[in-house]
């Protein structure tokens, strides 16, 4: 029997209806943290009155909503491109060559904090940081090491590296020349996106305006001397990490991208003859649909920005993206489900259309990954690639009532985040104002309020808890090993070099920064290949640039909306009233991140949220040492101090917290507590040490609330 | 209490804290202690200069204290900062934002950095504030800055509590030439026009320009000391030796005339005075029957038994124990 369409769907309405006892499917919708309404139904009608998605368009043809190639994944899969790094340079080229020979295809260089942010492994800043987040490099020594028997004509290297971006790229360089190769051979990719640590990595060196500049400059360098080197990889995936919604993290992304356009073109560049060098970097969460769409969004969105900045290089219109699984989806409790969880999300992103991927291994919640979980992590993309048939044809989902509309609607919310940074100046102007961290904090912080109140389920940790949890092998990084390794190597290298050519370098690199003459990449890779160091080139720009200190306050009362007239949460008011009333003031708490670990999520969140719940809060700055925390803690007379440490440098850092509090004041009553990413393996010397308490990732602030006001109410 | 006192005398860092925190601290037994604390310090006055910082929010006053401090501190002068933080929260917890523009500061052996929250306190300082300053000059330290929130009107309580006492400015609109009436150049010895760089530089000279000229119209008698008008920027460590230089001037000419003792004298009387007030009002809410009465009287107005100045007579008289 054949029915007329309105009657088929009224048909349907009614039935829906019946099912779910509501009135009518308009009020049965799923709103996603973005603010789309997902409907329980799309149909044909749903594919109208677009402004952005055009659905007629194919694969590698205007706006690229379908790929940025005609072929996509039946020609080529994508690449499996795994970020990694640790210890030092040998111990991380092993771990490359053992990848590289089990079907990892593409490098992606993880260094050290110390690195990022240019420092030495030498120096006392950096003490309990080398090698433990990532791979210390020095100099070009350290760089050969990296790359020994790895041919870098053949492979493309990406560098996740921002803040001492000058030094690394050009020890890069200049390793690729030792090894007798030409640059203009040279491929791979710098990450180089300066903007997004202001709002959200934390690894910036200079203030915003010198920075942009050292963008510009190897924009420039690389457009001209390394035409197979992607010179910027303009980055949304730490936005989501950091917990923007997919909206935010697609608009401030392409927004970046407009502002890096803008300042290559002022170093007299020709769009066409840059643009297509340019790359993308996504996150993909547990957003399954949304994703994919983001993706697509993204593409279409980019050739409508560069076709308005008059590029015409068909390479120069399309988005190419390199994407990561979400590592703040994964949990620290029953870990093995996060090898679910990134199996879905590698889908999504390859149905989406990603260049390149990275998938995260099980164990992302509690350290950097093992062999094991390593191999899991890689075999993940490989059985997408060789088993599921997902290759076989051009974006599958195409024509989906569905994703096609959801990619419009991502296109129109974006947009408008677009115009209102537009209207902003741009950009930098947004960002030195702390718009975009500021927005996207609030919706880390509504996420966590989310995932608190069971509003949103994550399995294993607010509902279907495991009870009893596996133990699973860590990888231990011995770092002072490490820094003794290193700081050998830097001994032989200083004495090996001839220093007064170096310091002629170093002192025409720190002249060109403050005349803003000559190209800053060019005179670096001068300096590297005369035997300088990462920190002594990184202190000679510093000479004429100077450090950038953040002074971010954060959000407030978005974490307490959520929970009025909740049980729970008034209880902990009540408690921490009843202690204002017994000892004349509220309970203060002194929240710290110390050393280089710029991981400030979780620090802000638990900020917000117990000045929320009645607690005064200090926040510190971020990079602060255990002695300026020690005196600060004092001079406040807080009650505690919470110490979030998500980049191992706990086993240094808090001893030496705890020695400085005890020197200001022997007899000092401050509960110390600890927060974030701690293994199992170190409760117990933590504990040694003092520590009151330790809240591993997926506590809720609830419980952590609760239990600091429980010890500060025993002590007071 | 002793003890402590000659803890902080010693210069001992926690004993100032915990000092501070007693002064703040609303409990009965805090407050009596907090009293026999400042009497026994009183006695042993330091030599600080005590300034006072207030202005708009966000204008700057914090990465200014923090400019600032490290060039004082720089020249080997011991600094404590007093930081009032507005940021109270609905729920009355609160994030204490200052501290986190004055890292540098913070580091530095010879300053003490103490944030407070507000918590609604008028006059844009805390409970607690004045005793705070008393103790800091007692440990022994050259300055103590005081930052205010910034509340606009009510500047006159944060003006009674310090020797020099500074408005900071952004480059403005010319609204804020409005608040140049009269009054407020009597509290400000200084004006600081910040954010002098980048594209508010000219704007920012401007401003300044424009303060000057303003205040030449409301020129103070002639034996008194012109209103400073200073231009800076925090964040390049601009015009910060013109400030110093601009104290020195102020205190100096306040010390040769005797206008220093004479000011603090009147600050003492204005403390003495708010105290007692403060004192009656608290009496006034505790005291036997008073409360009752009060309600009592309300209702009497109301059916109409009484009149208002009558009742408000009537319940004067009984706490005075006339009646
Ligand atoms: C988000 C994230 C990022 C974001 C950070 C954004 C930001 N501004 O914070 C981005 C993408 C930028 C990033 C970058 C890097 N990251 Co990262 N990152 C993570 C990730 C996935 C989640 C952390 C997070 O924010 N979780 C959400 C928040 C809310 O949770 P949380 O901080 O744990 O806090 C909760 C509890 O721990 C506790 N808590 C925490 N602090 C406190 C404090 C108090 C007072 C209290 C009461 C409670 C408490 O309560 C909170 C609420 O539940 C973790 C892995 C993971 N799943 O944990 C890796 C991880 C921390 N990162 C890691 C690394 C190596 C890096 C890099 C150094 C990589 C590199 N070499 O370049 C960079 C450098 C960043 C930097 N500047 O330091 C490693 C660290 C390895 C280790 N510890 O051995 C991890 C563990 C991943 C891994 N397994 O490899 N990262
Ligand atoms: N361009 C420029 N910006 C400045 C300067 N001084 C402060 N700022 C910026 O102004 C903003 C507010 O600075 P704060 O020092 O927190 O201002 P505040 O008056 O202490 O603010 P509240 O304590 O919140 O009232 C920050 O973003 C500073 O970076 C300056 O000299 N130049
Ligand atoms: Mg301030």
């Amino acid at each position: 029997m054949k029915k007329d369409k309105s009657k088929r769907l009224s048909d349907w309405e009614k039935k829906f209806s019946k099912e779910v006892k509501i009135e009518t499917s308009k009020q049965f919708f799923h709103e996603t943290d973005e603010g789309i309404n997902i409907n329980p139904l799309y149909t044909k009608e749903d594919l109208l009155g677009y402004t952005f998605n055009d659905i007629q368009t194919l694969p590698g043809e205007w706006p690229y909503t379908r790929g940025p190639k005609a072929s996509m994944y039946t020609n080529r899969p994508w690449t499996v491109r795994q970020y990694a790094g640790f210890s030092t340079a040998e111990e991380s080229n092993k771990f490359y060559r053992k990848n590289l020979e089990a079907g990892q295809m593409g490098l992606s260089v993880a260094f050290d904090l110390p690195t990022h942010r240019g420092y030495d492994s030498d120096d006392e800043l950096v003490m309990g940081d080398v090698g433990k987040a990532g791979v210390a490099i020095d100099s070009v020594e350290d760089m050969k090491i990296l790359f020994d028997g790895i041919p870098l004509d053949k492979m493309s290297v990406s560098m996740t590296m921002n803040g001492a971006v000058l030094p690394v790229l050009a020890a890069f360089i200049v390793a690729g020349e030792e090894q007798g190769l030409d640059r203009k051979v040279l491929s791979g990719t710098i990450q180089n996106d300066i903007l997004k640590e202001f709002m959200v990595r934390n690894t910036y060196i200079y203030p915003p305006e010198p920075s942009m500049r050292l963008v510009a400059d190897i924009i420039e360098y690389t457009a001209k001397e390394m035409p197979k080197f992607n010179s910027i990889s303009i980055s949304g995936y730490h936005m989501q990490e950091a917990g923007a919604n997919n909206v935010q993290e697609l608009a401030f992304t392409l927004a970046d991208g407009m502002e890096y356009v803008r300042a290559a073109l002022s170093k007299g560049l020709a769009v066409d003859d840059f643009a297509p060098r340019l790359s993308f970097f996504f996150a993909i969460g547990t957003d399954f649909f949304m994703e994919i769409a983001k993706l697509r969004a993204a593409r279409t969105l980019w050739a409508k920005i560069m076709q308005d900045f008059g590029a015409t290089n068909e390479k120069s219109l399309t988005l190419r993206t390199h994407c990561q699984t979400s590592g703040v989806s994964l949990t620290e409790k029953d870990p093995y489900n996060n090898i679910v969880r990134t199996s879905y999300e590698a889908l999504s992103a390859v149905l989406g259309g990603t260049q390149s991927l990275h998938t995260n291994s099980f164990d992302e919640a509690i350290a950097l990954p093992t062999e094991f979980s390593s191999r899991i992590a890689r075999n993940t993309q490989l059985i997408l690639q060789n088993e599921t048939g997902v290759t076989n044809t051009v974006d599958p989902l195409a024509g989906s009532y569905f994703v096609e509309k959801l990619t419009e609607d991502i296109c129109s919310a974006a947009w408008k985040i677009i115009e209102e940074v537009e209207e902003f100046g741009g950009m930098t102007k947004a960002v030195a104002a702390g718009m975009p961290k500021l927005s996207i904090e609030e919706s880390a912080t509504k996420k966590q309020a989310k995932i608190d109140s069971g509003k949103q389920v994550v399995v294993g940790v607010n509902k279907y808890k495991n009870p009893k949890e596996p133990k699973i092998d860590v990888l231990v990084i011995d770092n002072e090993k490490v820094r003794e390794d290193q700081i050998k190597k830097i001994t032989t290298l200083k004495i090996e070099r001839d220093s007064k050519i170096l310091e002629g370098h170093l002192s025409r690199i720190t002249e060109a920064a403050k005349n803003n003459s000559g190209n800053l990449l060019a005179l670096s890779i001068e300096a590297m290949r005369a035997r300088g160091t990462v920190g002594e080139v990184s202190k000679a720009l510093e000479d004429a640039f100077g450090r950038h200190y953040a002074t971010n306050v954060g959000v407030s009362g978005v974490y307490g909306k959520f929970f009025e007239k909740d049980e729970k949460f008034m209880e902990i008011q009540n408690k921490i009233d009843t202690f204002e009333k017994e000892n004349g003031r509220r309970p203060r708490v002194l929240i710290v991140k110390m050393g280089q670990d710029g991981h400030d999520r979780g620090a802000k969140i638990v900020a917000t949220s117990f000045a929320d719940l009645g607690f005064d809060i200090d926040m510190g700055p971020l990079f602060q040492s255990p002695k300026d925390v020690a005196k600060d803690a004092i001079e406040n007379d807080v009650h505690a101090i919470g110490v979030s440490t998500l980049a191992a440098g706990h086993r240094t850092l808090v001893p030496e917290l705890m020695k400085s509090l005890n020197a200001i004041d022997k007899n000092n009553k401050i509960i110390v507590f600890v927060g974030g990413v701690v293994p199992e393996q170190d409760y117990q010397f933590l504990y040694d040490n003092n520590v009151s308490a330790i809240f591993g990732p997926g506590t809720s602030i609830l419980v952590s609330a609760e239990e600091v006001i429980k010890l500060i109410s025993k002590k007071h | 209490m002793i003890n402590l006192r000659d803890r902080i005398i010693a210069g001992e860092r926690a004993a100032i804290a915990k000092a501070i925190t007693l002064v703040e601290s609303s409990r009965e037994e805090d407050i009596n202690h907090s009293h026999e604390l400042i009497s026994a310090l009183i006695k042993s006055p330091g030599h600080a200069i005590r300034v006072g910082f207030s202005g708009p929010p966000g204008v700057g006053k914090s990465t200014f204290i923090e400019s600032f401090g490290s060039h004082i501190v720089n020249k080997n002068f011991k600094l404590g900062v007093l930081a009032i933080d507005p940021s109270s929260n609905f729920t009355g917890g609160s994030i204490l934002g200052d501290k986190t523009r004055m890292s540098e500061i913070s580091k530095n052996e010879n300053t003490f950095i103490r944030s407070t929250p507000s918590r609604g306190s008028l006059g844009g300082i805390a409970v607690g504030t004045r005793e705070a300053a008393i103790i800091l000059d007692a440990a022994g330290y050259d300055y103590i800055f005081i930052e205010t929130v910034g509340v606009g009107q009510s500047e006159i309580t944060a003006a009674n509590l310090v020797d020099i006492f500074t408005l900071i400015v952004g480059p403005g609109s010319g609204d804020e030439l409005q608040g140049i009436k009269k009054g407020i150049t009597e509290y400000a010895d200084i004006f600081i026009v910040n954010k002098n760089d980048g594209d508010l530089a000219s704007q920012a000279s401007r401003t300044a320009s424009d303060y000057k000229s303003a205040l030449s119209f409301y020129n103070k008698d002639n034996n008194e000391l012109e209103t400073q008008v200073v231009l800076v920027s925090s964040i390049e460590n601009k015009g910060m030796d013109e400030v110093l230089n601009s104290f020195n001037k102020i205190v100096e000419f306040n010390k040769s005339n005797n206008r220093f003792e004479s000011r603090r004298e009147n600050q003492l009387a204005y403390w003495l005075e708010e105290e007692v007030r403060n004192k009656i009002l608290l009496q006034l809410s505790k005291e036997n029957g008073i409360p009752g009465l009060i309600e009592n009287e309300v209702q009497r107005i109301i059916s109409g038994e009484t009149g208002f100045y009558s009742a408000s007579k009537t319940i004067i008289d009984t706490f005075l124990g006339k009646k």
